[in-house]
């Protein structure tokens, strides 16, 4: 127990700043982060390349939101690349007979297979970790199997009316269409976090199941709305992918299983549950655009980049994680 | 208090404090050699912050304290243990998935080392040895984690015996910290049955909340209220109530239930049960509840009431029989079937079950309603904040405001919280599972005032109580269960309370 008599001193700053939300070391890493780069190197700083980091960021802000409920829920989807790998193969396959119609396929396979992952959870009672590695494998290889690669020509993006466009390249009121998805996707999971009874449900069930359930939550219900969401983000992260690329193929999703988590992790929701949510995210998303942006506008060597990366994240949970629940950490 | 030579402990004048928190203030406490002394107060009178300086858990910042009548200062709990002073914390500390035998020598093998290894069959009798100091009887090869509550406990108490022994203190102090809360009634017995014993050789030192035990199973007694000793009195002849008074420093003798507000119920029956069973746990019963009625359901545990209750709020299931509420029957699959017809549960452990510690007041009470708080089919968080604001000052509940987290808040305002969370939902039926379990004294007072204010407006209540005296003070009427069966019906109009010698034998 602390005397009166150091309370003034540096371990009760350290004390307070340790109380402090974690978003804010987000914010404040993200700042600093930004100063940093642009020191070392001054056409980091250029709207050119914010263009370029919030490309980025745009495709790990759909990725992690989603994957974020399911971690506040304390769960985890590990089938976010599986997701985004197929909804790409398949958007790409099926935009030039479709049309803009492609995109509520894509997202609807999205939200499909969140529903099989939520449901594995909650009826028959796998944990996410094991039932969304499985449907991750299984997701990638089904879109191995209808992956045209080896049987039928390359994908030629239609010459009249491009519904890549509405992602790619097109603007809207000077503001690239990128960011006006990120920014619209980011303002419905933000309602559906802050004003709905399920977004609501989501966090006091990561806070607390039994209590939630004894106070009549339908826990079945919002587990699987919460995966459903991850898979709806992560449909999201493989339309805005195989747009950019003009591609969508089996291994395009691979990197976003871990990056989606380290997105969340990074703005500060914390593994354990209950605490974090959409805000965090976009944090961790713009956060780690900065990063690796950063990191190769300033020159470091690609493969350097992992283990700082790595390590930032290590750091991040170090602060923000919350050992007062929990004594012993597994 | 005068020197006496022959106290094992003796502490003058002890203070403690923690930033601007006084939490002692020159408090003298005093242990003698082969007795049991009370300790006594509401939660943050400062007990625990004494015990701890006892153990030298904390340092004080003031005062003297004298052992065998040296002074001396502990530094750290294995250095009064190796004086003989040590401590069994409320929550327990021991290695679930380990035998009783490891346990009980965690961390002091060395005494059984042959060639490097472990002799555990020396282990084994010495472990049966210290067992048998207590007078428990179990295999060490036990599990810890299959034993009961009870069971666990008392290993506990056998092994820190064992530990404060083994160092020669010729007269070790034991502490207990509120030892009861997780035993039934025959464990308790048991449980003091073997203090009694352990007195013999040792001192004990025993806080508790229960206040007819520590008066029944002490020597001496020993109040402290806000971080001061306020007084002592040999535990024979000792009155409650004149207990409770320096506890809390205002009367609290007579209308301690607000019987003189107790009403008689509306006639109009709420919820009906017939003939519900549940195989081997309860055989068929029914029993109705009116409008503004408070029945006690009384019996020990394993008597079938746990189970009732659990089936009437949907965690567990009714084998047979019809439930109606407000003249419907209706079928109750699951705790939200319960709450969408109209009965709300405010549960034993309300840390686990009642709330989300570390969400916000607010987000608590408003937890049931949240669709009623939308505006243009969002929640709106005026609504949110004026239905919070609300139930705060409706249920009086202190805190700093609707956005500090309950984790930070007292059990006593935890609790109200807990009932806030219910009220605002609009149920009309609500169970109270030991409504004042760990609360203090003088809060649980206002959660009395509380349940009998509900049963006033028309809330129709099934309450649990820690004691009989509760039971009866609270009810209208008290159905008593033992084994699964319905042994009375017993009413207690406000006027004419039965008293707790009147129904025990339908009880035990």
């Amino acid at each position: 127990m602390p005397d009166s008599t150091d309370s003034a001193g540096a371990g009760a700053i350290l004390r307070r700043v340790k109380n402090l939300p974690a978003v804010l070391y987000a914010v404040a890493a993200l700042v600093f982060f930004v100063i940093l780069f642009s020191i070392l190197n001054p056409a980091f700083f250029s709207l050119f390349n914010f263009n370029i980091i919030g490309l980025a960021a745009m495709i790990l802000l759909t990725a992690g939101i989603g994957q974020c409920w399911t971690i506040v829920t304390g769960g985890i989807d590990l089938s976010v690349g599986g997701v985004i790998s197929l909804t790409s193969v398949i958007f790409i396959q099926t935009v030039p007979r479709l049309g803009v119609w492609a995109y509520p396929l894509c997202l609807a396979i999205g939200a499909a297979c969140g529903f099989i992952n939520g449901n594995l959870l909650t009826r028959i009672k796998i944990p996410s970790f094991i039932a969304t590695l499985g449907t991750g494998g299984i997701l990638v290889s089904f879109a191995y199997l209808i992956s045209p690669v080896a049987t039928s020509a390359p994908f030629v993006p239609p010459s009249r009316f491009d519904p890549l466009d509405v992602v790619n390249g097109a603007w809207l009121f000077g503001i690239p269409n990128a960011f006006l998805i990120g920014g619209l996707f980011f303002a419905a999971f933000l309602t559906i976090q802050y004003f709905t009874v399920t977004g609501r449900n989501i966090f006091y069930v990561g806070s607390n199941v039994r209590m939630s359930w004894l106070s009549g939550v339908n826990i079945v219900r919002t587990k699987n709305m919460a995966f459903m969401f991850s898979g709806i983000g992560a449909a999201t992260a493989g339309l805005i992918l195989a747009s950019r690329q003009f591609s969508g193929y089996p291994t395009i999703g691979a990197t976003y299983i871990l990056s989606s988590i380290a997105t969340v992790v990074l703005g500060g929701s914390a593994m354990t549950g209950g605490a974090g949510g959409v805000v965090n995210t976009l944090v961790g998303a713009l956060l780690m655009g900065v990063l690796q942006n950063g990191m190769t506008v300033v020159g470091v060597d690609v493969y350097l980049q992992q283990s700082l990366l790595g390590a930032l994240i290590i750091v991040c949970v170090w602060i923000s994680f919350d050992r007062s629940k929990v004594e012993i950490v597994k | 208090m005068t020197a006496n030579s022959t106290s094992v402990v003796m502490m003058r004048r002890m203070s403690k404090r923690f930033k601007n928190v006084v939490a002692l203030d020159r408090v003298d406490f005093e242990v003698r050699p082969q007795e049991i002394v009370g300790l006594v107060g509401e939660n943050g009178a400062g007990k625990s912050t004494l015990m701890k300086i006892l153990i030298g858990l904390y340092q004080p910042d003031d005062g003297e304290y004298l052992l065998n009548g040296r002074p001396i200062k502990f530094r750290t709990p294995q250095e009064a243990m190796r004086q003989g002073v040590g401590m069994v914390f409320q929550e327990g500390c021991m290695v679930q998935n380990l035998s009783v035998q490891d346990n009980v020598f965690l961390g002091h093998e060395d005494g059984f080392r042959r060639w490097r290894v472990l002799d555990r069959g020396a282990m084994r009798r010495e472990c049966k040895a210290i067992l048998d100091r207590v007078n428990l009887r179990l295999d060490p090869d036990t599990l810890v984690r299959e034993l009961p509550p009870a069971e666990r406990q008392m290993v506990e108490i056998a092994r820190l015996l064992w530990l404060l022994k083994r160092y020669g203190a010729p007269n070790p102090v034991m502490i207990l910290d509120e030892p009861t809360t997780v035993l039934q009634e025959k464990e308790v017995a048991t449980l003091f049955a073997a203090l009694r014993e352990i007195k013999k050789e040792a001192s004990i030192v025993l806080i508790s909340h229960r206040l007819e035990e520590v008066i029944e199973n002490s020597n001496r007694i020993v109040i402290f209220k806000d971080g001061k000793y306020v007084d002592q009195m040999p535990a024979a002849g000792a009155d409650i109530h004149r207990i409770e008074e320096l506890m809390v420093g205002r009367g609290m003798r007579g209308n301690h239930y607000s019987e003189d507000k107790q009403r008689i119920p509306a006639p109009n029956e709420r919820l009906r049960l017939e003939n519900v069973s549940k195989k081997g746990f309860f055989e068929p019963m029914s029993f109705s509840l009116r409008e503004g009625e408070i029945i006690s359901l009384v019996g020990l545990i394993g008597s079938g009431k746990e189970e009732l209750t659990k089936c009437l709020l949907g965690v567990a299931r009714f084998d047979g029989g019809r439930v109606f509420v407000e003249g419907k029957e209706r079928t109750i699959r699951s705790p939200s079937d319960a709450i969408r017809h109209g009965i709300g549960h405010v549960p034993i452990d309300r840390r686990q079950e009642g709330l989300a510690l570390d969400f916000n007041v607010a987000d608590n009470i408003n937890m049931l309603v949240l669709r009623r708080l939308k505006a243009h089919g969002l929640i709106s968080p005026r609504r949110e904040r004026e239905n919070a604001l609300h139930w705060v000052e409706d249920g009086r509940i202190k805190t700093p405001s609707v956005k500090t987290k309950c984790g930070n808040l007292s059990g006593g305002n935890q609790q109200k919280v807990v009932i806030s969370k219910w009220l605002s939902s609009g149920v009309n039926i609500l169970v109270l599972d030991h409504p004042t379990r760990g609360i203090d004294v003088g809060a649980k007072e206002e959660i009395f005032k509380r349940i009998r204010a509900l049963a006033d407006h028309g809330m129709s209540l099934i309450i649990m109580c820690d004691t009989l005296e509760e039971d009866i003070g609270l009810g209208n009427r008290m159905i008593i269960m033992k084994d699964g069966k319905v042994t009375r019906e017993v009413e207690c109009p406000g006027d004419a309370k039965p008293t707790p010698q009147d129904v025990i034998e339908a009880i035990v």
